[in-house]
Protein backbone atom coordinates (compact mmCIF):
# COMPACT_ATOMS: atom_id res chain seq x y z
CA UNK A 1 0.00 0.00 0.00
CA UNK A 2 2.80 2.41 1.01
CA UNK A 3 4.77 1.37 -2.04
CA UNK A 4 1.70 1.91 -4.23
CA UNK A 5 1.22 5.40 -2.78
CA UNK A 6 4.85 6.15 -3.57
CA UNK A 7 4.50 4.79 -7.12
CA UNK A 8 1.36 6.88 -7.68
CA UNK A 9 3.17 9.99 -6.43
CA UNK A 10 6.04 9.21 -8.79
CA UNK A 11 3.67 8.79 -11.76
CA UNK A 12 2.00 12.09 -10.94
CA UNK A 13 5.39 13.78 -10.50
CA UNK A 14 6.46 12.43 -13.92
CA UNK A 15 3.37 13.94 -15.54
CA UNK A 16 3.85 17.29 -13.80
CA UNK A 17 7.57 17.47 -14.48
CA UNK A 18 7.10 16.92 -18.22
CA UNK A 19 4.07 19.17 -18.55
CA UNK A 20 4.54 20.15 -22.19
CA UNK A 21 5.19 16.59 -23.35
CA UNK A 22 2.24 15.44 -21.26
CA UNK A 23 -0.10 18.03 -22.80
CA UNK A 24 1.03 17.20 -26.33
CA UNK A 25 0.55 13.50 -25.66
CA UNK A 26 -2.92 14.01 -24.19
CA UNK A 27 -4.00 16.21 -27.11
CA UNK A 28 -2.65 13.92 -29.83
CA UNK A 29 -4.11 10.90 -28.08
CA UNK A 30 -7.43 12.73 -27.75
CA UNK A 31 -7.51 13.57 -31.47
CA UNK A 32 -6.60 10.00 -32.41
CA UNK A 33 -9.21 8.54 -30.09
CA UNK A 34 -11.74 11.11 -31.34
CA UNK A 35 -11.15 9.77 -34.87
CA UNK A 36 -11.84 6.27 -33.54
CA UNK A 37 -14.88 7.71 -31.76
CA UNK A 38 -16.27 9.27 -34.94
CA UNK A 39 -16.11 5.92 -36.70
CA UNK A 40 -17.56 4.22 -33.66
CA UNK A 41 -20.44 6.72 -33.61
CA UNK A 42 -21.03 6.10 -37.31
CA UNK A 43 -20.88 2.39 -36.69
CA UNK A 44 -23.28 2.52 -33.72
CA UNK A 45 -25.78 4.60 -35.69
CA UNK A 46 -25.47 2.63 -38.92
CA UNK A 47 -25.81 -0.58 -36.94
CA UNK A 48 -28.96 0.81 -35.33
CA UNK A 49 -30.29 1.82 -38.76
CA UNK A 50 -29.55 -1.68 -40.06
CA UNK A 51 -31.41 -3.02 -37.04
CA UNK A 52 -34.47 -0.97 -37.94
CA UNK A 53 -34.29 -2.27 -41.50
CA UNK A 54 -34.06 -5.81 -40.16
CA UNK A 55 -37.26 -5.19 -38.20
CA UNK A 56 -38.95 -4.57 -41.53
CA UNK A 57 -38.14 -8.07 -42.70
CA UNK A 58 -41.47 -9.90 -42.73
CA UNK A 59 -41.79 -13.62 -43.24
CA UNK A 60 -45.00 -14.82 -44.84
CA UNK A 61 -46.29 -18.16 -43.53
CA UNK A 62 -48.94 -19.20 -46.08
CA UNK A 63 -51.52 -21.67 -44.85
CA UNK A 64 -53.25 -24.56 -46.58
CA UNK A 65 -56.25 -23.33 -48.53
CA UNK A 66 -59.03 -24.78 -46.43
CA UNK A 67 -57.32 -24.51 -43.05
CA UNK A 68 -59.76 -23.35 -40.36
CA UNK A 69 -60.94 -23.97 -36.82
CA UNK A 70 -58.69 -26.08 -34.57
CA UNK A 71 -56.09 -26.69 -37.27
CA UNK A 72 -55.64 -22.95 -37.80
CA UNK A 73 -55.54 -22.32 -34.05
CA UNK A 74 -52.94 -25.07 -33.72
CA UNK A 75 -50.60 -23.41 -36.23
CA UNK A 76 -51.10 -20.04 -34.55
CA UNK A 77 -50.39 -21.53 -31.10
CA UNK A 78 -47.18 -23.15 -32.32
CA UNK A 79 -45.96 -19.93 -33.91
CA UNK A 80 -46.78 -17.83 -30.86
CA UNK A 81 -44.92 -20.31 -28.62
CA UNK A 82 -41.83 -20.05 -30.83
CA UNK A 83 -39.12 -17.97 -29.08
CA UNK A 84 -37.81 -16.81 -32.47
CA UNK A 85 -41.09 -15.02 -33.18
CA UNK A 86 -41.11 -11.41 -31.99
CA UNK A 87 -44.46 -10.41 -33.51
CA UNK A 88 -47.07 -11.86 -35.83
CA UNK A 89 -50.47 -11.13 -37.21
CA UNK A 90 -53.03 -13.04 -39.25
CA UNK A 91 -54.19 -12.15 -42.77
CA UNK A 92 -57.33 -13.97 -43.85
CA UNK A 93 -58.08 -14.94 -47.46
CA UNK A 94 -60.52 -12.01 -47.68
CA UNK A 95 -57.99 -9.54 -46.29
CA UNK A 96 -55.38 -10.83 -48.75
CA UNK A 97 -57.78 -10.31 -51.62
CA UNK A 98 -58.66 -6.83 -50.40
CA UNK A 99 -54.97 -5.91 -50.13
CA UNK A 100 -54.31 -7.27 -53.61
CA UNK A 101 -57.10 -5.22 -55.07
CA UNK A 102 -55.92 -2.13 -53.23
CA UNK A 103 -52.33 -2.57 -54.44
CA UNK A 104 -53.10 -3.65 -58.01
CA UNK A 105 -56.51 -2.17 -58.95
CA UNK A 106 -55.92 -2.60 -62.68
CA UNK A 107 -55.19 -6.34 -62.26
CA UNK A 108 -58.15 -7.19 -59.98
CA UNK A 109 -60.31 -8.41 -62.89
CA UNK A 110 -57.86 -11.32 -63.33
CA UNK A 111 -58.91 -12.78 -59.97
CA UNK A 112 -62.60 -12.15 -60.57
CA UNK A 113 -62.42 -14.40 -63.64
CA UNK A 114 -61.36 -17.35 -61.44
CA UNK A 115 -64.69 -17.41 -59.60
CA UNK A 116 -63.21 -18.12 -56.16
CA UNK A 117 -60.53 -16.35 -54.11
CA UNK A 118 -57.19 -18.06 -54.94
CA UNK A 119 -55.13 -16.14 -52.34
CA UNK A 120 -54.22 -18.13 -49.20
CA UNK A 121 -54.57 -17.00 -45.62
CA UNK A 122 -51.25 -16.30 -43.93
CA UNK A 123 -49.40 -15.25 -40.80
CA UNK A 124 -47.00 -12.32 -41.16
CA UNK A 125 -44.09 -12.96 -38.80
CA UNK A 126 -41.32 -10.67 -37.51
CA UNK A 127 -38.41 -12.58 -36.01
CA UNK A 128 -36.61 -11.46 -32.85
CA UNK A 129 -33.09 -9.95 -33.36
CA UNK A 130 -30.99 -13.07 -32.65
CA UNK A 131 -32.88 -14.93 -35.39
CA UNK A 132 -32.52 -12.37 -38.18
CA UNK A 133 -29.28 -13.58 -39.75
CA UNK A 134 -29.66 -15.21 -43.20
CA UNK A 135 -28.85 -18.69 -41.82
CA UNK A 136 -31.20 -18.36 -38.86
CA UNK A 137 -34.06 -17.14 -41.07
CA UNK A 138 -33.45 -20.04 -43.45
CA UNK A 139 -33.37 -22.62 -40.64
CA UNK A 140 -36.53 -21.18 -39.06
CA UNK A 141 -38.38 -21.14 -42.39
CA UNK A 142 -37.45 -24.73 -43.14
CA UNK A 143 -38.68 -25.79 -39.70
CA UNK A 144 -42.00 -23.94 -39.99
CA UNK A 145 -42.48 -25.21 -43.52
CA UNK A 146 -42.77 -28.71 -42.04
CA UNK A 147 -45.65 -27.76 -39.70
CA UNK A 148 -48.98 -29.34 -40.52
CA UNK A 149 -51.29 -26.79 -42.17
CA UNK A 150 -48.43 -24.62 -43.52
CA UNK A 151 -48.37 -24.51 -47.30
CA UNK A 152 -45.33 -22.34 -47.86
CA UNK A 153 -42.96 -19.98 -46.05
CA UNK A 154 -41.82 -17.02 -48.09
CA UNK A 155 -39.41 -14.14 -47.44
CA UNK A 156 -37.07 -11.91 -49.37
CA UNK A 157 -33.84 -13.91 -49.21
CA UNK A 158 -31.89 -11.41 -51.35
CA UNK A 159 -32.83 -8.49 -49.12
CA UNK A 160 -31.79 -10.36 -45.96
CA UNK A 161 -28.49 -11.41 -47.54
CA UNK A 162 -27.75 -7.88 -48.74
CA UNK A 163 -28.54 -6.38 -45.36
CA UNK A 164 -26.37 -8.93 -43.57
CA UNK A 165 -23.52 -8.12 -45.94
CA UNK A 166 -23.88 -4.39 -45.31
CA UNK A 167 -23.77 -4.95 -41.55
CA UNK A 168 -20.73 -7.24 -41.88
CA UNK A 169 -18.97 -4.66 -44.06
CA UNK A 170 -19.67 -1.88 -41.56
CA UNK A 171 -18.29 -4.06 -38.78
CA UNK A 172 -15.15 -4.96 -40.75
CA UNK A 173 -14.44 -1.35 -41.69
CA UNK A 174 -15.04 -0.23 -38.09
CA UNK A 175 -12.71 -2.93 -36.73
CA UNK A 176 -10.03 -2.12 -39.34
CA UNK A 177 -10.10 1.63 -38.69
CA UNK A 178 -10.30 1.04 -34.94
CA UNK A 179 -7.21 -1.19 -35.01
CA UNK A 180 -5.15 1.23 -37.12
CA UNK A 181 -6.06 4.25 -34.98
CA UNK A 182 -5.55 2.28 -31.76
CA UNK A 183 -2.06 1.41 -32.94
CA UNK A 184 -1.50 5.13 -33.60
CA UNK A 185 -2.63 5.99 -30.05
CA UNK A 186 -0.32 3.32 -28.60
CA UNK A 187 2.59 4.71 -30.64
CA UNK A 188 1.94 8.28 -29.50
CA UNK A 189 1.85 7.30 -25.84
CA UNK A 190 4.83 4.97 -26.30
CA UNK A 191 6.87 7.87 -27.69
CA UNK A 192 5.91 10.12 -24.79
CA UNK A 193 6.90 7.51 -22.26
CA UNK A 194 10.10 6.85 -24.19
CA UNK A 195 11.05 10.52 -23.86
CA UNK A 196 10.39 10.34 -20.11
CA UNK A 197 12.40 7.16 -19.79
CA UNK A 198 15.29 8.68 -21.69
CA UNK A 199 15.22 11.82 -19.54
CA UNK A 200 15.23 9.69 -16.39
CA UNK A 201 17.64 6.94 -17.41
CA UNK A 202 20.21 7.97 -14.78
CA UNK A 203 17.53 7.94 -12.11
CA UNK A 204 16.45 4.48 -13.23
CA UNK A 205 20.06 3.30 -13.03
CA UNK A 206 20.25 4.61 -9.44
CA UNK A 207 17.03 2.83 -8.53
CA UNK A 208 18.46 -0.39 -9.94
CA UNK A 209 21.60 0.14 -7.90
CA UNK A 210 19.79 0.40 -4.60
CA UNK A 211 17.81 -2.77 -5.17
CA UNK A 212 14.59 -1.65 -6.87
CA UNK A 213 12.83 -4.48 -8.64
CA UNK A 214 11.80 -4.23 -12.28
CA UNK A 215 8.14 -3.82 -11.35
CA UNK A 216 8.95 -1.04 -8.85
CA UNK A 217 10.71 0.84 -11.66
CA UNK A 218 8.08 0.12 -14.31
CA UNK A 219 4.82 0.68 -12.44
CA UNK A 220 5.04 4.53 -12.36
CA UNK A 221 5.50 4.56 -16.12
CA UNK A 222 2.61 2.16 -16.68
CA UNK A 223 0.44 4.35 -14.43
CA UNK A 224 1.64 7.40 -16.35
CA UNK A 225 0.58 5.76 -19.61
CA UNK A 226 -2.79 4.83 -18.12
CA UNK A 227 -3.37 8.41 -16.94
CA UNK A 228 -2.38 9.78 -20.37
CA UNK A 229 -4.77 7.33 -22.03
CA UNK A 230 -7.57 8.15 -19.59
CA UNK A 231 -7.21 11.92 -19.99
CA UNK A 232 -6.87 11.54 -23.77
CA UNK A 233 -9.98 9.38 -24.07
CA UNK A 234 -12.03 11.65 -21.77
CA UNK A 235 -11.02 14.68 -23.80
CA UNK A 236 -11.85 12.85 -27.02
CA UNK A 237 -15.35 12.05 -25.69
CA UNK A 238 -15.88 15.71 -24.81
CA UNK A 239 -14.76 16.70 -28.31
CA UNK A 240 -17.09 14.11 -29.85
CA UNK A 241 -20.03 15.24 -27.72
CA UNK A 242 -19.42 18.81 -28.86
CA UNK A 243 -19.25 17.76 -32.52
CA UNK A 244 -22.34 15.59 -32.08
CA UNK A 245 -24.39 18.44 -30.62
CA UNK A 246 -23.13 20.75 -33.37
CA UNK A 247 -24.18 18.18 -36.00
CA UNK A 248 -27.65 17.79 -34.48
CA UNK A 249 -28.04 21.55 -34.31
CA UNK A 250 -27.12 21.79 -38.01
CA UNK A 251 -29.62 19.04 -38.89
CA UNK A 252 -32.37 20.78 -36.98
CA UNK A 253 -31.78 24.06 -38.76
CA UNK A 254 -31.54 22.38 -42.18
CA UNK A 255 -35.18 22.01 -43.14
CA UNK A 256 -35.00 18.82 -45.21
CA UNK A 257 -33.14 16.80 -42.58
CA UNK A 258 -35.09 18.00 -39.55
CA UNK A 259 -36.48 15.06 -37.61
CA UNK A 260 -33.50 12.90 -38.51
CA UNK A 261 -31.55 14.44 -35.63
CA UNK A 262 -33.75 12.58 -33.16
CA UNK A 263 -32.65 9.27 -34.70
CA UNK A 264 -28.91 9.95 -34.38
CA UNK A 265 -27.72 8.82 -30.96
CA UNK A 266 -24.57 9.48 -28.89
CA UNK A 267 -22.80 6.71 -26.98
CA UNK A 268 -24.64 5.43 -23.92
CA UNK A 269 -22.89 5.99 -20.57
CA UNK A 270 -21.72 2.40 -20.41
CA UNK A 271 -19.94 2.74 -23.75
CA UNK A 272 -18.42 6.09 -22.69
CA UNK A 273 -16.94 4.39 -19.61
CA UNK A 274 -15.77 1.48 -21.74
CA UNK A 275 -14.03 3.94 -24.10
CA UNK A 276 -12.23 5.59 -21.16
CA UNK A 277 -11.16 2.11 -20.02
CA UNK A 278 -9.95 1.36 -23.56
CA UNK A 279 -7.98 4.64 -23.49
CA UNK A 280 -6.33 3.57 -20.23
CA UNK A 281 -5.53 0.15 -21.65
CA UNK A 282 -4.00 1.71 -24.78
CA UNK A 283 -1.95 4.03 -22.54
CA UNK A 284 -0.66 1.08 -20.52
CA UNK A 285 0.13 -0.75 -23.76
CA UNK A 286 2.08 2.30 -25.00
CA UNK A 287 4.13 2.39 -21.79
CA UNK A 288 4.67 -1.32 -21.94
CA UNK A 289 6.00 -1.09 -25.51
CA UNK A 290 8.45 1.64 -24.48
CA UNK A 291 9.58 -0.19 -21.36
CA UNK A 292 10.21 -3.33 -23.38
CA UNK A 293 12.33 -1.43 -25.88
CA UNK A 294 14.08 0.77 -23.34
CA UNK A 295 17.72 -0.11 -22.76
CA UNK A 296 18.55 1.02 -19.31
CA UNK A 297 21.84 2.69 -18.53
CA UNK A 298 23.80 0.14 -16.54
CA UNK A 299 24.19 0.99 -12.87
CA UNK B 1 31.74 -12.76 2.69
CA UNK B 2 33.19 -12.14 -0.80
CA UNK B 3 34.87 -14.73 -2.94
CA UNK B 4 36.05 -14.64 -6.54
CA UNK B 5 37.30 -17.85 -8.11
CA UNK B 6 39.28 -17.60 -11.37
CA UNK B 7 37.19 -14.72 -12.63
CA UNK B 8 37.81 -13.24 -16.06
CA UNK B 9 35.96 -10.50 -17.87
CA UNK B 10 36.56 -9.02 -21.31
CA UNK B 11 35.20 -5.96 -23.07
CA UNK B 12 35.53 -6.25 -26.86
CA UNK B 13 38.23 -8.90 -26.43
CA UNK B 14 40.20 -6.52 -24.19
CA UNK B 15 40.74 -8.15 -20.80
CA UNK B 16 39.31 -6.16 -17.89
CA UNK B 17 39.92 -8.92 -15.35
CA UNK B 18 42.13 -11.97 -15.86
CA UNK B 19 41.84 -15.07 -13.75
CA UNK B 20 41.25 -13.21 -10.49
CA UNK B 21 40.89 -15.25 -7.32
CA UNK B 22 40.37 -13.52 -3.99
CA UNK B 23 38.58 -13.84 -0.68
CA UNK B 24 37.42 -11.14 1.72
CA UNK B 25 36.18 -12.12 5.17
CA UNK B 26 33.25 -10.72 7.11
CA UNK B 27 34.13 -7.44 8.81
CA UNK B 28 37.30 -6.80 6.80
CA UNK B 29 38.30 -3.39 5.43
CA UNK B 30 40.03 -3.88 2.09
CA UNK B 31 41.55 -1.35 -0.24
CA UNK B 32 41.47 -2.28 -3.90
CA UNK B 33 44.29 -0.31 -5.48
CA UNK B 34 45.23 0.14 -9.10
CA UNK B 35 45.60 2.68 -11.86
CA UNK B 36 42.67 3.74 -14.03
CA UNK B 37 41.62 0.85 -16.23
CA UNK B 38 43.19 -1.76 -13.92
CA UNK B 39 39.81 -3.48 -13.46
CA UNK B 40 38.74 -2.13 -10.04
CA UNK B 41 35.32 -0.87 -11.18
CA UNK B 42 34.70 -4.05 -13.17
CA UNK B 43 35.38 -6.10 -10.06
CA UNK B 44 32.94 -4.03 -7.99
CA UNK B 45 30.30 -4.25 -10.75
CA UNK B 46 30.66 -8.03 -10.73
CA UNK B 47 29.96 -8.03 -7.00
CA UNK B 48 26.57 -6.28 -7.43
CA UNK B 49 25.56 -8.29 -10.48
CA UNK B 50 25.82 -5.32 -12.87
CA UNK B 51 28.14 -7.45 -15.00
CA UNK B 52 28.52 -11.19 -15.46
CA UNK B 53 31.99 -12.74 -15.66
CA UNK B 54 33.05 -14.51 -18.84
CA UNK B 55 34.67 -17.18 -16.68
CA UNK B 56 34.78 -18.06 -13.01
CA UNK B 57 32.48 -17.71 -10.03
CA UNK B 58 31.56 -14.75 -7.85
CA UNK B 59 30.11 -15.26 -4.36
CA UNK B 60 28.73 -12.50 -2.15
CA UNK B 61 27.16 -13.18 1.25
CA UNK B 62 26.80 -16.84 0.35
CA UNK B 63 25.08 -16.17 -2.99
CA UNK B 64 26.60 -17.21 -6.29
CA UNK B 65 26.15 -13.95 -8.19
CA UNK B 66 27.19 -15.65 -11.43
CA UNK B 67 24.11 -17.86 -11.43
CA UNK B 68 21.61 -15.47 -9.81
CA UNK B 69 18.51 -14.84 -11.89
CA UNK B 70 17.98 -11.26 -13.04
CA UNK B 71 14.94 -11.06 -10.77
CA UNK B 72 17.09 -11.99 -7.73
CA UNK B 73 19.73 -9.30 -8.31
CA UNK B 74 17.71 -6.49 -6.59
CA UNK B 75 17.58 -8.55 -3.39
CA UNK B 76 21.37 -8.99 -3.47
CA UNK B 77 21.82 -5.23 -3.93
CA UNK B 78 19.73 -4.57 -0.84
CA UNK B 79 22.50 -6.32 1.13
CA UNK B 80 25.30 -4.43 -0.59
CA UNK B 81 25.65 -0.66 -0.21
CA UNK B 82 27.43 1.20 -3.01
CA UNK B 83 29.19 4.56 -3.03
CA UNK B 84 30.37 6.24 -6.21
CA UNK B 85 32.80 8.96 -7.16
CA UNK B 86 30.00 10.96 -8.83
CA UNK B 87 27.58 10.39 -5.89
CA UNK B 88 24.62 9.51 -8.14
CA UNK B 89 22.00 11.35 -6.12
CA UNK B 90 18.54 12.20 -7.47
CA UNK B 91 18.76 15.91 -8.19
CA UNK B 92 15.06 16.63 -7.71
CA UNK B 93 14.72 14.87 -4.39
CA UNK B 94 15.75 16.19 -1.00
CA UNK B 95 18.62 14.72 0.97
CA UNK B 96 16.07 12.90 3.16
CA UNK B 97 14.24 11.42 0.17
CA UNK B 98 17.49 10.33 -1.47
CA UNK B 99 18.58 8.48 1.63
CA UNK B 100 15.09 7.03 2.13
CA UNK B 101 15.03 5.50 -1.35
CA UNK B 102 16.59 2.08 -0.51
CA UNK B 103 14.04 1.69 2.29
CA UNK B 104 11.16 2.77 0.06
CA UNK B 105 11.96 0.19 -2.60
CA UNK B 106 11.76 -2.46 0.13
CA UNK B 107 8.37 -1.20 1.29
CA UNK B 108 9.54 -0.09 4.76
CA UNK B 109 7.05 1.60 7.11
CA UNK B 110 7.14 5.43 7.24
CA UNK B 111 8.12 5.45 10.92
CA UNK B 112 11.00 3.05 10.20
CA UNK B 113 12.08 5.18 7.26
CA UNK B 114 12.10 8.35 9.36
CA UNK B 115 14.10 6.69 12.14
CA UNK B 116 16.65 4.94 9.94
CA UNK B 117 17.20 7.90 7.61
CA UNK B 118 17.72 10.21 10.59
CA UNK B 119 20.22 7.76 12.08
CA UNK B 120 22.11 7.43 8.79
CA UNK B 121 22.22 11.18 8.23
CA UNK B 122 23.43 11.68 11.81
CA UNK B 123 26.11 9.01 11.34
CA UNK B 124 27.59 10.82 8.35
CA UNK B 125 27.11 14.30 9.85
CA UNK B 126 24.60 15.88 7.45
CA UNK B 127 21.41 15.61 9.48
CA UNK B 128 20.97 19.40 9.36
CA UNK B 129 20.86 19.25 5.52
CA UNK B 130 17.97 16.77 5.35
CA UNK B 131 15.53 19.08 3.52
CA UNK B 132 18.00 20.49 1.00
CA UNK B 133 18.39 19.40 -2.60
CA UNK B 134 21.74 17.79 -3.51
CA UNK B 135 22.61 20.70 -5.78
CA UNK B 136 22.85 23.00 -2.74
CA UNK B 137 25.43 20.79 -1.02
CA UNK B 138 29.22 20.80 -1.20
CA UNK B 139 30.95 17.82 -2.83
CA UNK B 140 31.95 16.46 0.56
CA UNK B 141 28.37 16.72 1.79
CA UNK B 142 27.05 15.04 -1.35
CA UNK B 143 29.45 12.16 -0.78
CA UNK B 144 28.27 11.88 2.83
CA UNK B 145 24.67 11.73 1.62
CA UNK B 146 25.68 9.03 -0.85
CA UNK B 147 27.29 7.07 2.01
CA UNK B 148 24.18 7.57 4.17
CA UNK B 149 22.06 6.11 1.35
CA UNK B 150 24.45 3.15 1.09
CA UNK B 151 24.28 2.30 4.81
CA UNK B 152 20.67 3.22 5.62
CA UNK B 153 19.33 -0.32 5.34
CA UNK B 154 22.25 -1.89 7.22
CA UNK B 155 24.12 -3.61 4.38
CA UNK B 156 26.51 -6.46 5.10
CA UNK B 157 28.97 -5.13 2.54
CA UNK B 158 29.81 -1.56 1.55
CA UNK B 159 31.48 -1.08 -1.83
CA UNK B 160 32.99 2.28 -2.72
CA UNK B 161 34.34 3.08 -6.18
CA UNK B 162 36.80 5.96 -6.06
CA UNK B 163 34.78 7.62 -3.29
CA UNK B 164 37.38 10.36 -2.78
CA UNK B 165 38.10 11.02 -6.46
CA UNK B 166 36.35 14.39 -6.38
CA UNK B 167 37.45 15.43 -2.89
CA UNK B 168 40.37 17.44 -1.54
CA UNK B 169 42.79 15.80 0.97
CA UNK B 170 40.93 17.18 4.00
CA UNK B 171 37.56 15.81 2.80
CA UNK B 172 39.23 12.56 1.74
CA UNK B 173 40.43 12.07 5.28
CA UNK B 174 36.95 12.73 6.68
CA UNK B 175 35.29 10.27 4.29
CA UNK B 176 37.86 7.55 5.01
CA UNK B 177 37.27 8.03 8.73
CA UNK B 178 33.57 7.53 8.05
CA UNK B 179 34.29 4.23 6.27
CA UNK B 180 36.41 3.13 9.24
CA UNK B 181 33.51 3.89 11.57
CA UNK B 182 31.09 1.93 9.41
CA UNK B 183 33.57 -0.96 9.29
CA UNK B 184 33.97 -0.81 13.07
CA UNK B 185 30.22 -1.53 13.35
CA UNK B 186 30.77 -4.84 11.54
CA UNK B 187 30.16 -3.97 7.90
CA UNK B 188 32.64 -5.37 5.40
CA UNK B 189 34.09 -2.43 3.46
CA UNK B 190 35.80 -2.56 0.07
CA UNK B 191 37.17 0.73 -1.24
CA UNK B 192 38.49 0.88 -4.79
CA UNK B 193 40.93 3.76 -5.26
CA UNK B 194 44.05 4.85 -7.08
CA UNK B 195 44.83 7.48 -4.45
CA UNK B 196 48.03 6.63 -2.43
CA UNK B 197 46.83 9.11 0.24
CA UNK B 198 43.93 6.82 1.01
CA UNK B 199 46.26 3.83 1.34
CA UNK B 200 48.48 5.75 3.73
CA UNK B 201 45.47 6.73 5.82
CA UNK B 202 43.72 3.40 5.95
CA UNK B 203 46.65 1.10 6.70
CA UNK B 204 44.61 -2.07 6.20
CA UNK B 205 44.69 -5.01 3.78
CA UNK B 206 45.52 -3.88 0.25
CA UNK B 207 44.79 -5.74 -2.97
CA UNK B 208 46.35 -4.39 -6.13
CA UNK B 209 45.07 -4.85 -9.64
CA UNK B 210 47.26 -4.21 -12.66
CA UNK B 211 45.87 -4.63 -16.18
CA UNK B 212 43.12 -6.86 -14.87
CA UNK B 213 45.38 -9.17 -12.91
CA UNK B 214 45.58 -9.36 -9.13
CA UNK B 215 49.09 -8.76 -7.80
CA UNK B 216 50.39 -10.89 -4.93
CA UNK B 217 49.70 -9.24 -1.59
CA UNK B 218 52.73 -8.11 0.42
CA UNK B 219 53.81 -10.94 2.70
CA UNK B 220 51.85 -13.56 0.77
CA UNK B 221 53.61 -16.72 -0.33
CA UNK B 222 54.50 -16.74 -4.01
Amino acid sequence: MRTLAYLLREAWANLRTNRTTTMVAILTTAFTLACIGIFLLLYVNLRAAAGWLQEDIKIMVYLDDQLAGDALANVERQLRADRAVAAMHFISKEQALGEFKAQFPSESHLLEGLGQNPLPASFVVTLSPPFRSPDAVKRWSERVQRLSGVAKVDYNQDWIDALAMVIRSIELVAIGIGLVLSAAAVTIIANTIRLTLFARRDEIAILRLIGATTSFIRIPYLLEGAVLGMLGSTLSLLMLKFLYELFRQQMRTTGRLSGLDALVAFFPWSLCLALVAVGMALGCAGSFVSLRRFHEAKP
Amino acid sequence: MIQLIRVSKHYDRRPALSNVTLEIDKGEFVLLMGASGAGKSTLLRLLIGAERPDDGQVFVYGKNVTTLKQSEIPYLRRKVGTVFQDFRLLKKKSVFDNVALPLLVQGAAPADIRRKVTEALRAVGVEHKRDQLPVGLSTGEQQRVCIARAIVNGPVVLLADEPTGNLDPQLTEEIIELFKLINARGTTVVVATHDPLVMAQVNRRVMTLAQGALMPEPGALA
